[in-house]
């Protein structure tokens, strides 16, 4: 018998010592809400979860946290988890518009109310209520800003767009947004080359070296998320496209987030103007929502993050705002 | 007596050590684990289990033959976008057509019964490593079904498709069915003992008079056959085809598989060990959600949990050989 | 120092010396010695201990009592490497040597000459150069090991025993995969060990060879010394008895039956190009045919080509009176073909498998019921009973027993019962006695007699020209790919087969 003592004594030591670690999950009256993160990949996902923190920790809600790894079959069993220790509520960013409905379903059918964070899903018989920048008109905004940068130039402009990923709403009103601007100011810029990322770096790049190679002339650039800047500034390098306003061959350039990278782009006079979602105007809606929901208010099914936009001209006055100022800023 | 005891004890140690490893890790995570024990928690275990249980006893079928079936993802990212493509209501070759679920159900088991063809002619007529021939498939059909869909997941699926992945005793009485044959395929049939021999000794059992390349393609087929029943579960419970669903979980098929205690040198493995695999896995997974650890703890959580098992594995051969 | 003539001292001694599995005895009390420069020959049946005294010796196990003494000096080794520094070297049957490595490098792998921590090559070749000269291998030093023969291996591993200065060399069934001519350089090069005061263990089944080469002998039966003394003292044939425990008076059983003059194989004009040429001769039923030839005669690669496994460029194969030319091995097994091959481990079984699994391996698809092809269980279980006992299974193995854990003989009855559970007509044996012990070879040849009585034919090939000498009707030898000659029952002739095999 020594034998079977000894591997198990080993696994129940090894057990125990796991579980000393992590405290337990001893049980108190406080509120308890679930966050349901996608993925901690982006600095833009990481600042929102630490906003949503931090609003919970001020507000003194306990939080259980789950990060499904852009795994929406994980991501079910995540939510599902939620509901077995039955969290008041639930707070989540989905995979995509579709194949997070059945996690949204399992929230519904435990009766916990579900905030969607930055990212909605298709209200295919599923109820939610949407926390979400208004992807359309921000980046409108910025784009707005671009041309009319443009036409200070005072010549003819070939535009590049990099894409999201098509199967995000974030992504489709981004590019709606896009041609929204650029609609009417055909006169000056022409669009010649749409490079979708599916939001991947490594798909970025390589889009817009191909795009530089058909074009070399493109002289305006638009991607729909800040977190893609790292590979477009490496292969605008090495197209020899990399210069700061106003010195000669500089590309126009405009993004969206409001990460650090583009911050700091911004202040070296690279990036004109980037759209900001407002992460801690997001991160405050959704726990309000989910606390107002539990006292039965009516809140609406969407709720918008106006953002704005930080273009040359504002950004010391809008820094505090920028979330990738304050990331920044913080190191 | 002594004799007795020591049967028991071997027959346990031998055949049901990865039962005894989750009652133990049950019993030792329940009082600390909010819900662990809870009913609705224990069916969530269940149903999480079924798709990698499938996936799993397909493997085993490979793995026995002394190969790898690292395509199982693939397959399931193409046969959900091929199924999706065919019964979606929105965007559906056949929406809206009576026959559209049982064709888009037929579509998808002949995607794996391709995906599998290939491979096992591969590895069967070219003598190509299996490992090098499902990595490429595994490549190139994840691929193929990204680029089909531009990564976009296909909703709208009727509700008759829904039923099969959503209501689990549907599920369980197709994943039942499988593994359960796939039971008997391996310990009763003539095709199971030439699968065995195969793995043991391809030479020998060549001699032997044993179809050796038939046999591989059919477990390759098979194989890819089985991935696509987990397709279809997988596509239904999402409710909608998608070229990424599961593409992260491939190790979990094959780690189910090894720790129930298949061996990855062919020749040796049971489809109750891989169910016994599987739910490990699975209960490591669920309670590992529970205690609130964060994500990077989980992952180096269950490597450790993992490694602790393949290790009492050795030691417990080490004692029997 | 040691001039070794006025006194003989004792080089090794085992004392009452008691090794126990699981509470099972294995060696009871063994005691015996060895003079310094002595060769003792080892004999015993599979089973008998020879194995774990060996391993005793290598450090390999530890014994529960007795005492072991080594150069006058008490000696317990706790591993291999206590006894390779105490200069005691193995030859194995199987041979331990990394194919992919050189033969210098496999001489020195575990001690490499250095010089300030880098091998210093220049001397590594030197010193492997004069080890291969002193036994006979004119072969350059960076030769891949994989290039040389099973019989020029075999001088490689002595060159290393020799290379690390060996005072005893164990020497384990030696010559099983060696050819005749290779086998007799190996005997001049032991006698020029013998010469040079190293002390030799002899291991073999082939009693003439121990016989030949050994200064003593010692019998091991059941874990117990049965004969121990000078060799003139031990006739083959005291050996034999005192091995088995019983008077077998013949090595092989009388023939009983006379063969048919019914063709059950006829293979006609049978050639591939530089393989065999022209093969022509029928098999007739109840007939055993022996084929003798060297290794590379073409021997084998006949067998393989008549049951399909290689390829065949011209001729004709007829099996009862239908060609089975183009059929599958798969094909000519359901036709009545067995094939035994030389090489029992690789082809011949499962290893890891049961005992049960792999005797009905060939027979299988016969017990298969219904469209799901399920296997009836009972009736083959029964099979395996009764196929155990006639090829003389021992009673100790379980059915479902792993295979590699049986001893050589009994995994030879494994496979020939394989074959004979499915009832052939024609059953091919290469080399079926290869490796095991006289016993277990003496009812292998009372199973061929029984399976010709059944009325199957018999195609015997081997390198040992006794053993078809006393098992065939009938004796073809073949070199370069052709037969060279053919000899009946009763014009068997030992210098004339070997003539037509050699010449």
């Amino acid at each position: 018998m020594t034998f079977l003592r000894n591997p198990l004594l080993a696994l129940t030591c090894f057990l125990s010592l796991l579980l000393g670690g992590c405290g337990g999950g001893s049980s108190d009256d406080r509120i308890t809400i679930g966050v349901a993160f996608e993925t901690l990949q982006t600095e833009y996902w990481v600042a929102g979860f630490d906003a949503i923190k931090a609003e919970l920790e001020k507000r003194d809600i306990r939080i259980l946290e789950a990060i499904a790894d852009s795994d929406s079959n994980r991501q079910l069993q995540q939510i599902k988890t939620f509901v077995t220790r039955r969290v008041d509520g639930i707070i989540m960013v989905p995979k995509d518009a579709k194949t997070s409905i059945p996690a949204i379903k399992a929230a519904n059918e435990a009766g916990i109310p579900i905030v969607l964070f930055n990212r909605i899903a298709d209200r295919e018989g599923v109820e939610f209520v949407g926390v979400q920048a208004d992807n359309f008109a921000l980046a409108k905004a910025t784009v707005d800003y671009m041309v009319e940068k443009a036409r200070e130039t005072g010549r003819k402009h070939k535009a590049m767009v990099v894409l999201g990923d098509m199967g995000d709403h974030n992504a489709i009103g981004r590019r709606d947004g896009f041609f929204a601007a650029i609609d009417g100011n055909e006169d000056i810029i022409e669009v010649v080359a749409r490079v979708p990322s599916e939001w991947n770096q490594e798909k970025a790049q390589a889009g817009v070296v191909n795009a530089f190679q058909a074009n070399p002339d493109i002289s305006f650039l638009f991607t729909s998320s800040d977190f893609l800047f790292p590979s477009i500034v490496s292969a605008l390098k090495a197209a020899d496209k990399y210069h700061k306003i106003g010195e000669p061959g500089h590309v126009i350039l405009g993004g969206f987030d409001g990460d650090a990278t583009a911050w700091q782009m911004m202040q070296d006079g690279y990036l004109s103007a980037t759209g900001v979602q407002d992460v801690y105007f997001e991160a405050e809606a959704s726990v309000q929502a989910i606390l107002d929901l539990l006292e039965g208010k009516e809140v609406p099914e969407l709720i918008r993050d106006p953002g704005f936009v930080i273009h040359q001209s504002n950004m010391e006055a809008m820094k505090d705002r920028m979330w990738g100022a304050v990331i920044s800023s913080g190191n | 007596m002594g004799l007795d005891t020591a049967k028991l004890r071997k027959r346990i140690l031998g055949e049901h050590l990865p039962l005894l490893l989750c009652l133990l890790y049950f019993a030792a995570l329940a009082p600390f684990a909010e819900g662990f024990a809870t009913s609705y928690n224990l069916v969530n275990v269940f149903s999480a289990m079924l798709p990698l249980l499938v996936l799993a006893t397909g493997q085993t079928l490979v793995m026995i033959t002394a190969g790898i079936d690292l395509s199982a993802t693939a397959v399931i990212a193409m046969a959900s976008v091929v199924g999706a493509m065919i019964i979606s209501g929105d965007v559906g070759w056949l929406a809206g057509n009576p026959l559209a679920v049982p064709i888009g159900i037929v579509a998808m088991l002949l995607v794996g019964a391709v995906v599998g063809a290939i491979n096992g002619t591969l590895v069967a007529w070219f003598r190509m490593p299996p490992f090098i021939v499902t990595l490429t498939s595994l490549m190139f059909f994840s691929g193929l079904a990204i680029w089909s869909t531009q990564s976009k997941a296909i909703s709208a699926l009727p509700h008759s498709f829904l039923i099969l992945g959503g209501n689990d005793w549907v599920t369980l009485a197709i994943v039942a069915t499988v593994v359960g044959g796939i039971h008997i395929l391996l310990t009763r049939s003539l095709y199971g003992r030439w699968i065995f021999a195969v793995g043991h000794n391809p030479k020998t059992a060549l001699v032997s008079g044993v179809p050796v390349q038939k046999v591989l393609v059919g477990a390759y087929i098979a194989a890819g056959l089985i991935a696509a029943v987990a397709a279809i579960l997988i596509t239904s419970r999402m409710e909608s085809g998608s070229p990424v669903h599961w593409q992260r979980n491939l190790l979990d098929v094959i780690g189910a598989t090894v720790i129930g205690g298949t061996s990855l040198y062919g020749g040796k493995g049971k489809v109750l060990w891989t169910v016994y695999g599987a739910l490990f896995l699975t209960l490591i997974d669920n309670s590992l959600n529970l205690l609130n650890l964060s994500h990077f703890t989980i992952m180096m959580v269950k490597g450790l949990v993992i490694l602790a098992a393949a290790m009492l594995d050795v030691l417990r051969n080490r004692e029997n050989g | 120092m040691n001039t070794g003539k006025p006194s003989i001292k004792t080089a090794l001694r085992f004392d009452s010396i008691v090794k126990e599995f699981f509470g099972v005895r294995v060696l009871k009390e063994v005691s015996f010695e060895i003079g310094e420069g002595k060769t003792l020959g080892l004999v015993g049946e599979n089973g008998a201990g020879k194995s774990t005294l060996m391993n005793i010796l290598g450090g390999n196990l530890q014994p529960e009592e007795g005492s072991l003494w080594f150069g006058g000096q008490p000696f317990s080794p706790r591993s291999p490497a206590d006894a390779e520094v105490a200069g005691i070297a193995f030859v194995h049957q199987e041979l331990n040597l990394f194919g992919n490595l050189s033969i210098a490098e496999n001489l020195f792998v575990n001690c490499f000459p250095t010089t300030g921590g880098l091998i210093n090559r220049s001397r590594m070749f030197n010193d492997t150069s004069a080890a291969l000269k002193q036994v006979g291998l004119n072969l350059s030093p960076d030769t891949p090991v994989d290039r040389l023969s099973a019989g020029e291996q075999q001088m490689v591993e002595i060159a290393k025993a020799l290379a690390r200065d060996a005072r005893l060399i164990i020497l384990d069934e030696p010559t099983t995969s060696l050819t005749d001519i290779e086998a007799g350089r190996l005997f001049k090069v032991l006698r020029d060990l013998q010469q040079q005061g190293i002390t030799l263990i002899y291991i073999s089944h082939a009693l003439e060879e121990v016989a030949n080469l050994s200064d003593d002998i010692l019998v091991l039966r059941d874990g117990e010394v049965v004969g121990n003394g000078p060799k003139s003292s031990f006739s083959q044939s005291k050996m034999i008895s005192l091995m088995v425990g019983r008077d077998i008076d013949h090595l092989f059983p009388p023939r009983s039956h006379t063969p048919t003059r019914k063709p059950a194989l006829r293979v006609e004009k049978l050639g591939r190009k530089g393989v065999v040429k022209d093969i022509d001769f029928t098999l007739h039923e109840g007939e055993v045919l022996g084929i003798s030839g060297l290794i590379g005669s073409g021997r084998t690669e006949l067998a393989r080509i008549l049951f399909g496994l290689d390829p065949v460029d011209s001729g004709n194969i007829t099996l009862a009176e239908t060609s089975i030319l183009k059929l599958s091995p798969a094909a000519r097994i359901q036709k009545g073909m067995a094939f035994l091959t030389e090489n029992r481990r690789d082809e011949g079984l499962c290893a890891e498998a049961s005992i049960a699994d792999n005797m009905t391996l060939v027979a299988a698809p016969r017990f298969k019921r219904g469209p799901l092809a399920l296997v009836n269980r009972e009736s083959i279980s029964l099979e395996v009973t009764r196929y155990r006992e006639a090829v003389r299974l021992t009673k100790s193995a379980q059915n479902t027993q792993q295979v590699k854990t049986l001893s050589g003989g009994n995994q030879q009855k494994v496979v020939l019962a394989k074959w004979i559970l499915n009832q052939p007509k024609l059953i091919i044996l290469d080399e079926p006695t290869r490796g095991i012990d006289v016993g277990a070879k003496y009812e292998i040849y009372s199973l061929i007699n029984q399976l010709t009585q059944e009325g199957a034919a018999v195609l015997v090939i081997s390198s040992e020209l006794e053993e078809l000498i006393g098992i065939c009707d009938r004796i073809l030898t073949m070199r370069q790919g052709e037969i060279t000659g053919q000899f009946n029952q009763g014009e068997f002739d030992r210098e004339k087969i070997l003539a037509a095999a050699i010449h």
